[in-house]
């Protein structure tokens, strides 16, 4: 209930992967005709950029055809003995108990450090002589440091999908949670992800968590043009006044919601002021800022509230003084706001896994998700007969259990 | 074989059992043989065998039908005063059927109990001595009101050595036929440091990776398993990059869920560990300090936090220059 989406609506087969159809049939026809003989590259390379379905494509064809997936996040593994214990995996083609064994290396990317050419190397001689198909994943295939391991292998390119496949797909998402969803609220959601299906569910998620409906009014906000330049128009006085009065007037212009402000005034403060002394100045005026914030949440007097825009108007107005004047910086959103979205699936779940280990281990569910789960973690990841028991010993669902073995970085990539 | 969380497994079950704290463990042992005990309070680090005492007591003076007279609660989740009004008083004034006349009430995490909740404890504990001992469980037994303190029989549990722990793990390396190499025993406890319950999830990570245990394998557990460097983002503010510390602390808060007083109390001690001029370490504990207070106050911990990354950053700028 409390998963991330993104995990939970994940296409479990291969039909249900949005876009790059004939990159995807090209993908199938190789893995297949692993069954009759081993073909002439035994590595397969998918590259593309993030969120487009490289590891769920993978997922779902090993799924689809009943082969065991044995997945490795190779940012995780990266020095050459990792990578060469990996390979022994690689090796052989049937398992123990009959059904075939695809073998993916995840996140490539990874293993593109100065420090990890062992780890390439390692990767291209399990390229060459694997039993079982071997897949690969990458976000750039052109990095110089794959120029041998391009030749030993398959390429095969992901495009990112349309605006209307990922539309597509946010509606299977919305019928699954059971989300009546506008059209068009769906579009800008897909349009304004830039066409990175995973980044575009997590901001349903962070939108539409709770919701029965979602209309477009519920999305626009987020940043709709004119939204934006009234922000930026009001961010441009904050960081540029040379008097108070000036700095305080840009709130008084507008109707922008105050924590809203907040939040955009403490992403951007240190991209504007970058002299350490101004950026202390300007974050010790947010500081105090919240500071009433929190004593109007405590004593619910809202005429504190003008102390609050004192210190994130003209507090931060008057922090610049030493900082040179360095062309135009552009206005990020808000990260804050983005994190909270995604990781509020992620922070539930711990908690609910705590719950379930305090039962059995004698301490706090707190203590439980600090001291006990990050090594539950390693335990699941590597060791299957263990994660079933300890799973079974738990009484942990199937999204808790997903949730131990592949919850990486993955949210939290990009 | 069947596996579920080793420090579980093999949780000692009777005092005898017990590979530390052998004071402590001879003087409950004596209650045992009384059949009395007095209100305790276990104090000490996390991971030394407190939690573990308390059960071995209990099973101890019952027996195997010893859930029957004991109730245990963990005062992190339920630290309210309604708690000790409804669930505690519940418990403490019915008397118990059996040879022994009390019941046995294990607070653990007590330290982390409300103070209205601990006032009202002490009344609870004094009107039901009689059907009803109480053992308090604390890393830091300052943190119990002091009326408490005084009805209760005090015991220190301090961190295993070195003879102890590796008189612990050998049971479960023969039990669970894992191999463990001398260094890789030199690493767990180096990482562990007598915590027992470190020690033994170190060595079941480890062991879940299907290879005998060297130093190499500990440290990369050790490294998955507490992503949270606080050392890192501390030297990437006094670098100079505030960003990227602050994307540091984001991670902490918001991906690992650690709490804005943990991270402030590491921030405290990294700095007074650090090479930094003797002078500057004062000149941050105020800084430091301030933000605490401000955290104390309910203020929201990621910007406090962030303003004070502010301060190293211009603090590491400042030490740059000489000043």
């Amino acid at each position: 209930m409390h998963a991330a989406w993104t995990v939970k609506h994940k296409p479990r087969t291969l039909s249900a992967v949005v876009g790059n159809r004939e990159t995807i049939e090209k993908f199938r026809s190789w893995v297949e005709s692993w069954s009759k003989r081993i073909p002439k590259k035994r590595a397969a390379f998918l590259y593309g950029p993030p969120g487009v379905g490289k590891t769920v494509c993978v997922e779902a064809l090993s799924h689809d055809l009943n082969m065991e997936l044995v997945e490795k996040n190779a940012s995780d593994y990266r020095t050459a003995e990792m990578v060469q214990r990996f390979a022994g995996l690689a090796s052989q083609y049937g398992t123990l108990f009959g059904s075939r064994r695809l073998v993916l290396l995840d996140e490539l990317d990874g293993v593109t450090g100065t420090a990890d050419r062992g780890g390439i190397r390692a990767v291209i001689a399990v390229a060459k002589d694997a039993q079982c198909p071997v897949v690969l994943i990458a976000n750039n295939s052109y990095n110089p440091r794959f120029a041998t391991l391009r030749r030993y292998c398959l390429l095969i390119e992901f495009k990112k999908p349309t605006v209307l496949q990922v539309v597509k797909h946010l509606k299977r998402v919305c019928a699954g949670e059971e989300i009546e969803a506008e059209e068009r609220a769906l579009k800008f959601i897909a349009e304004r992800s830039g066409r990175d299906v995973r980044s575009a569910v997590n901001d349903l998620q962070a939108l539409a968590q709770g919701r029965n409906r979602l209309t477009y009014e519920n999305v626009a906000w987020l940043s709709s043009r004119d939204r934006k330049e009234v922000i930026f128009s009001v961010m441009k006085t904050i960081f540029y006044s040379r008097s108070c009065a000036e700095a305080k007037r840009a709130v008084d212009a507008t109707d922008v919601d105050p924590d809203m402000l907040f939040q955009w005034v403490y992403e951007n403060v240190p991209y504007q002021l970058t002299h350490p002394s101004d950026l202390v100045k300007a974050m010790e005026a947010l500081s105090q800022a919240d500071l009433y914030r929190g004593r109007i949440r405590r004593t619910r007097n809202w005429k504190l509230m003008r102390y609050v825009y004192d210190f994130m108007t003209a507090g931060v107005a008057m922090a610049r003084e030493k900082t040179k004047p360095s062309g135009w910086v552009p206005y990020r959103f808000p990260q804050r706001i983005r994190w909270l979205g995604q990781t509020k699936g992620e922070r539930q779940m711990r908690s609910a896994i705590g719950m379930k280990i305090k039962r059995k281990c004698h301490v706090s569910s707190i203590v439980a998700v600090k001291e006990i789960l990050p090594y539950i973690r390693i335990i699941f990841e590597n060791n299957t007969q263990m994660r079933a028991d300890i799973a079974k010993w738990l009484d942990l669902d199937d999204a808790m259990v997903e949730y131990l073995a592949h919850a990486k970085t993955r949210y939290l990539k990009q | 074989m069947s596996y579920e969380m080793w420090a579980e497994k093999y949780r000692p079950q009777t005092l005898s059992e017990m590979v530390n704290q052998k004071e402590i463990v001879e003087r409950l042992e004596s209650f045992v043989k009384t059949k009395n005990i007095p209100h305790c309070i276990f104090a000490g680090p996390p991971g030394t065998g407190k939690t573990t005492a308390a059960l071995c007591l209990t099973r101890d003076l019952y027996g195997t039908g010893y859930r029957e007279h004991l109730m245990e609660l963990n005062a992190s989740d339920e630290r309210g005063i309604n708690v000790v009004r409804e669930t505690v008083k519940t418990f403490a004034r019915v008397r118990s059927i059996g040879e022994i006349p009390f019941k046995i009430m294990i607070l653990d995490e007590a330290d982390n109990m409300t103070g209205d909740a601990q006032q009202a404890l002490r009344r609870t504990m004094e009107r039901f001595t009689e059907t009803c001992r109480f053992i308090l469980i604390a890393n830091y037994s300052g943190k119990i009101i002091e009326p408490i303190q005084s009805r209760c029989a005090p015991f220190r549990f301090t961190y295993l050595s070195r003879e102890n722990q590796d008189s612990y793990l050998r049971r479960i390396i023969d039990k669970e036929n894992v191999q463990v190499s001398d260094d890789g025993l030199d690493a767990i406890f180096e990482v562990a440091r007598g915590d027992l319950r470190k020690t033994t999830n170190t060595l079941q990570a480890a062991a879940s990776l299907g290879r005998p245990i060297d130093a190499e394998t500990v440290y990369s557990v050790i490294g998955r398993a507490n992503p949270i460097d606080v050392r890192e983002m501390i030297t990437l503010a006094m670098k100079g990059d505030f960003i990227g510390s602050r994307e540091k602390l984001r991670e902490m808060i918001l991906k690992y869920g650690l709490a804005g007083v943990d991270i402030i109390r590491q921030i405290h001690i990294e700095i007074f560990r650090s090479g930094i001029p003797e002078k500057w370490k004062i000149k941050l504990a105020d800084a430091i300090g301030e933000i605490d207070f401000r955290l104390i106050q309910g203020a929201d911990e990621e910007v406090q936090l962030s303003a004070l990354l502010a301060r190293l950053t211009e603090a590491g700028h400042e030490m740059k220059r000489g000043v």
